[in-house]
């Protein structure tokens, strides 16, 4: 099957498998390996990426469904300027342990700053109950992504 | 290797799905189907990609009666400010299906189609008297949402069938309904119980009430003898807890890793009452809105 | 090495992001299924779907014919040895299989899914066998015996656990109170977010390089060499990045075997990588354990005794699981000052997925015993459990019955510190008409090393290139615990540069001195002193050159934030890289590297378990508030507060990552985590029904450092890795019983089971001892 869709920005003509996710679309086509995988039953969350800036997990999603759509995965997050205040959180407030869920709860938080500007922390970890984390306790998760969101205010106040 | 075949139109898909009846199922948001296909639970030759054809999504509210379209996300059932007002148990249902990202995929049909027993949609969707709207390669019927369910995993569509909407009754006023859980995470998990409760009142006192069970049968399951017993109260603890006993005999669980048929039973006897007093508190404006009932409808007055 | 004097410190005990912390929030990190290969094979297996049975064919012939299979292996075509304690298992099994999930053969394929319907094709005729899957069961006569081959297997016993200290017997008939229980604690798993992979190839003169997340690579590499017959010269292990382990990735598994042995049939390089069902199915588990225990106290609160029966359900196969009474024989005779102690355990075989060395290794099972009975004690002989506690604490100074030496010891404080926090006094035992409790639960674990080796030690290499560059060649492996930082940390630290000019190299055997492998809550002690020892070696070098460009001696030197300066001058100062090249650009000059190897002072046990295992040993306390639903059973983590004795915090906000990590693990130990099993069946091997705890189902959890600056430990630092996952199953049955008077038996205190005791009405059982009490 021939599908064309934009991935964090740049344009993509490919022929794939119809039955290929997603996910594998983007790791094994793409290249981008950024986006990982932890279960391929949709219960860890270690593959979200947006689609039209909505997150879905990208395990149970096939490639040809989302054709003529936007994709935004881990690897497109970073601005001009280095890290988005998302990652940037992460990196200061010691959330990110192994790593290895860190993609994916990161594009779960762009997710929910994008609807809720300034969520709570209940609003944050309900938001995030689909993406597991075996290392943090969720704790500094939790902190990097509430003090992104402040972090995201600001600097739409000064604009 | 599945095959995936993109319909235009929905008469193209009824029709694909006939000509490959039993080789093809339908796929919508692929929550359910893809871990099925990749488990070996179902191992269809085609799927017939629904997700783009116009048309099967939507929430529309005409009067008291509610039209949700068979590919509305959950996603949008869960955020919708009108449904939050007249279908809180939907809402509720919704809140609790999965995480953010199954909720942003997955759909109100397929939910219902999957045939899931422990499914949360089915009976929030009950207790609001839900018509399932089905269109085959014979046309176009309408059942009652109970008469779709067949079993562990399997309905009564035909396989050149597809449930297109449903039609439920939502009123604005003097009605209020709820749905409550018994899980073992607070968040992501399936239902070991589940229970939807709705209850339409004259001032304080019952007129209808609908009580749904999930997980606790090879259907969802509508708990006609629990609904008796309340109307016509003014849903006192001891009628509420008779109601809870009533479903608790109607049911017929299995024993597995989420508990044992005996505790299944005991929850359901205890989640009915709950569910009742706070769809009736909902019903009377005693319970203040927008406030969601707790998982497990444990409250008290400090919560409201 | 000793702590030596800790003046001002510049770099240590500053909350500092991890070193990989960008490259990991942007994806640029690349774990082992990151890794793109030429001419890469997919490898699968097939595992058995019987408990037990005798393997009496095995056809491979159809799937060797399949287009794009490369090597099928099985025990009639391949070179294996036995491997395990004992030599119970082999990576390919020839004889029987004794677990649903046991490995009969694999392909390697020119894709997964060719991979897949190879494994398809293959043909095994078994003899189905009775299964025992409960370990009670496993040591009646009559049951089946599992490892017939094994002379020295009797009645399924794969190892015993006695000890003896003092007399209980007596101890017991002078107690005013006893109470006795059985707790029993289940089959749960690490369950890290990325499953096991490892990749194998040969390059064609026959030298052997595998990637793995393994972490005790050393003794990896050895096994590989034994089992399949290779010169151990000729292997390099690779240690990618890895997504988590918590225990579950450090030991050599039947896979990684199976992984070289196909890239040896193939002649290709091999990847497997283990799926989700695959990962609880068919790699190491936490293995449950069932305690009957006692423990008495005179009227005055003194402890007594404690005396246990222990059943270990080690599963098919003796993996380091088959270890874990090592921890909780620790904790059942040296958890507070006990002075009388008996243990009887059996590690008995089931037909059931085996055990390995999970975060806690036997320590949050027997705390879940221990700790309850404090509590059960407390209530009994009408104390407060916080004050019971606090009269048996141990203390700086002790040895306990095993022979443990307690250098520094925070306890006190811990428990002293969560009683506030948790407001236990105006609390605990007032809300039970809100369905609500509070429990504590403390605990003792190594944090100095761990001898179960030759060696406990660890090697460091520090080197300093002409730009100033400090990298530390470290033995030990980071998992994402952050060790990695913490040694970087140690070593800029120790020679006055800033962080920014460390880098640690880790990963490669061929690189790397020798190490143990990450364990026992290790890394930091032994690592960072080894670094340290380095580290300290590489200054001394480098202010013997700087003493030429300064016209200073040494000793009146300094480093600090990478310049070095005469103490008594500091504006007579050259950065420290100017030494460096001065040292180095010069005829004979040398370069500024420098070694250390660092084997703490640990013993191994002797035949009766005594020894002072460690060098250093971390304790601390938590309290846990829940509310139970009566109704339903489902029980809600509403307050976590933690205080752990952490000797110094390297990097305060790791260590805290650590606890809040490890409390959480424990949380979902206590009230959800399970590998349901049917018939030796597990039920649902996903994480859906796993219960691996969310966002929503973990609390904030507090976290308290106590510094209590260990005298060994490197700053004073001792471990802190495992410690947060031990109390929590404890302090939440404890809490539970608090909330509802109910006493919890066994965890997951799922809601079923919660409900179940609710319903009986299970009890503390309470034995009044001669001379009882007045009001039981």
């Amino acid at each position: 099957m021939r599908i064309e869709l934009r991935v964090n920005g740049d344009d993509y003509r490919r022929e794939v498998e119809p039955d290929l996710t997603l996910l594998h679309f983007l790791r094994d086509v793409l290249g981008l390996t950024g986006t990982k995988w932890g279960c391929l039953t949709g219960d860890c969350g270690a593959c979200t990426v947006l689609v039209d800036g909505e997150p879905v997990v990208s395990c149970l999603q096939l490639a040809c469904q989302v054709r003529d759509r936007e994709v935004t995965t881990v690897e497109g997050l970073e601005t001009a300027d280095g890290l988005d205040e998302v990652q940037a959180a992460f990196v200061s407030n010691g959330a990110a342990q192994c790593g290895f869920c860190t993609p994916g709860m990161i594009v779960a938080v762009e997710a929910l700053l994008r609807s809720n500007p300034s969520p709570t922390e209940a609003q944050v970890r309900e938001s995030l109950s689909g993406n597991l984390c075996r290392c943090t306790g969720y704790n500094k998760i939790v902190d990097a992504a509430l003090q992104a969101a402040r972090a995201r205010l600001l600097a739409t106040d000064i604009a | 290797m599945v095959d995936v075949f993109v319909p235009d139109t929905l008469d193209e898909a009824v029709g694909f799905l006939g000509h490959h009846a039993g080789a093809a199922i339908p796929i919508a948001g692929g929550t359910d189907v893809l871990v099925d296909t990749r488990t070996g639970r179902s191992a269809p030759e085609w799927l017939v990609d629904l997700s783009s054809l116009p048309g099967l999504g939507g929430v529309e509210l005409d009067g008291e009666v509610l039209r949700l379209g068979a590919l509305t996300r959950i996603r949008a059932v869960e955020l919708d400010p009108e449904l939050q007002r007249r279908a809180v148990a939907l809402v509720e249902a919704a809140k609790v299906l999965g995480s953010v990202q199954i909720r942003t995929m997955a759909t109100v049909g397929g939910n219902l189609c999957h045939g899931t027993p422990s499914a949360e949609m089915p009976p929030a969707l009950l207790v609001h008297d839900a018509v399932a709207e089905i269109v085959g390669l014979g046309g176009r019927r309408s059942i009652p949402l109970a008469e779709l369910f067949a079993g562990p995993g399997r309905t009564t569509l035909g396989p050149d069938e597809l449930l297109t909407s449903l039609r439920a009754r939502v009123r604005a006023s003097s009605a209020g309904s709820c749905y409550l859980r018994q899980t073992v995470r607070w968040s992501m998990d399936l239902a070991g119980v589940g229970v939807a409760a709705s209850v339409e009142v004259e001032g304080t006192t019952v007129t209808s009430a609908r009580v749904a069970l999930a997980a606790v049968a090879p259907v969802p399951l509508l708990v006609g003898s629990a609904t008796e017993t309340v109307v016509g109260t003014d849903l006192p603890s001891e009628v509420a807890d008779e109601a809870g006993r009533q479903a608790a005999a109607a049911c017929s669980p299995i024993s597995d890793a989420r508990g044992t048929a005996d505790y299944r039973r005991e929850v359901v006897s205890v989640l009915v009452p709950r569910a009742l007093r706070i769809a009736w508190l909902r019903a009377t404006g005693a319970w203040p809105e927008g406030v969601p009932a707790p998982v497990n409808g444990v409250w008290t007055e400090e919560d409201l | 090495m000793p702590a030596g004097p800790v003046g001002e410190l510049q770099v240590v005990g500053h909350r500092l992001p991890k070193l990989d912390a960008p490259q990991k929030v942007t994806g640029q990190i690349a774990y082992a299924d990151d890794l793109r290969m030429s001419g890469l094979l997919e490898g699968a297996i097939l595992r058995s779907p019987h408990p037990h049975a005798r393997i009496l064919s095995i056809d491979v012939s159809a799937a060797e014919r399949l287009p794009g299979v490369r090597a099928v292996i099985h025990a009639g075509n391949v070179e294996q040895r036995r491997f395990g304690y004992g030599d119970d298992n082999l990576p390919l099994k020839g004889d029987k299989v004794r677990f649903i999930g046991d490995e009969v053969a694999a392909v390697a394929a020119v894709d997964e899914e060719t991979a897949r319907r190879a494994l398809e094709l293959i043909r095994v005729d078994y003899e189905v066998l009775p299964a025992v899957f409960d370990p009670f069961e496993a040591l009646e006569d009559a049951s089946p015996s599992i490892h017939d081959e094994l002379p020295g297997v009797v009645g399924n016993v794969a190892m015993r656990w006695d000890f003896d200290d003092g007399d209980v017997d007596a101890a017991a008939a002078r107690a005013a109170a006893i109470v006795e229980g059985m707790y029993s604690a289940p089959q749960a798993a690490p369950a890290p977010i990325e499953t096991h992979v490892v990749i194998a190839s040969f390059s064609p003169s026959g030298h052997l390089t595998v990637w793995s997340p393994v972490h005790m690579v050393f003794m990896y590499r050895k096994a590989l060499a034994d089992c399949l017959g290779l010169d151990w010269q000729n292997i390099t292990v690779i240690q990618p990045p890895v997504g988590g382990s918590f225990g579950g990735k450090i030991d050599i598994d039947s896979h990684d075997f199976i992984a070289v042995m196909l890239a040896r049939h193939a002649r290709r390089p091999v990847r497997l990588v283990m799926t989700r069902e695959e990962e609880f199915i068919g790699t190491r588990t936490r293995q449950p354990i069932h305690f009957r225990l006692r423990t008495g106290a005179d009227a005055e609160g003194n402890l007594l005794f404690r005396d246990a029966e222990v059943v270990s359900d080690n599963g098919a196969y003796n993996a380091w699981g088959s270890h874990a009474m090592l921890v909780a024989m620790s904790t059942i005779t040296s958890m507070y000052r006990v002075p009388n102690s008996r243990i009887r355990c059996a590690v008995v075989y089931t037909n059931k997925n085996y055990g390995g060395s999970v975060r806690g290794f036997g320590n949050p099972q027997a705390t879940f015993a221990v700790e309850q009975q404090m509590e059960e004690l407390a209530d009994a002989l009408g104390m407060d459990p916080m004050d019971l506690r606090l009269k048996n604490a141990n203390q700086s100074g002790d040895v306990t019955p095993q022979g443990m030496k307690i250098t520094s010891c925070g306890l006190s404080e811990c428990l002293r510190i969560v009683r506030e926090q948790s407001g236990w006094d105006q609390r605990r035992g007032t809300m039970r008409d809100r369905h609500r409790g509070l429990g504590a639960a403390a605990f003792i674990h190594v944090g100095g090393g761990a001898r179960i080796y030759g060696s406990d030690g660890c090697g460091a290499i520090v080197k300093v290139d002409d730009s100033g560059q400090v990298t530390l060649i470290s033995g030990s492996s980071e998992l994402g615990q952050g060790s990695e930082t913490a040694l970087a940390m140690i070593v800029a630290e120790e020679m006055g540069v800033p962080i920014g000019s460390v880098q640690v190299v880790n990963s490669n055997t061929d690189i790397k001195p020798w190490d143990v492998g990450v364990h026992a809550s290790r890394t930091t002690f032994v690592a960072g002193n080894a670094a340290r020892l380095a580290a300290a070696a590489a200054r001394d070098k480098l202010l013997a050159t700087a003493a030429e460009l300064l016209g200073a001696p040494p000793a009146e030197l300094r480093i600090r934030n990478g310049m070095v300066e005469v103490a008594a001058e500091p504006d007579r100062r050259i950065d420290f890289a100017r030494a460096v090249r001065r040292r180095l650009l010069r005829e004979e000059g040398t370069v500024v590297m420098a070694t250390a190897f660092y084997d703490p002072p640990t013993e191994h046990q002797d035949k009766e378990y005594r020894g002072n295992i460690s060098a250093a040993y971390g304790f601390g306390a938590h309290v846990a508030e829940v509310e139970v639903d009566p109704g339903t059973g489902m029980v809600r983590l509403l307050n976590l507060w933690t205080a752990h004795d952490v000797g110094r915090a390297i990097n305060p906000m790791s260590c805290e990552g650590q606890i809040e990590g490890g409390s959480a693990m424990g949380a979902g130990l206590a009230l959800s985590e399970e590998l349901v099993m049917f018939d030796g069946q597990i039920a649902a091997p996903n994480f859906h029904d796993y219960g691996m705890p969310t966002a929503v189902d973990v609390p904030r959890i507090v976290v308290n450092l106590v510094e209590t600056v260990d005298p060994l430990g490197p700053f004073g630092a001792k471990g802190v890795g495992e410690a947060g996952i031990i109390p929590p199953p404890a302090a939440i049955a404890n809490a539970i019983a608090d909330a509802t008077g109910i006493r919890p038996r066994a965890y997951p205190m799922r809601p079923w089971k919660v409900k179940q005791w609710i319903d009986s009405g299970e009890r503390s059982h309470v034995v009044v001892a001669k001379g009882g009490l007045d009001d039981g």
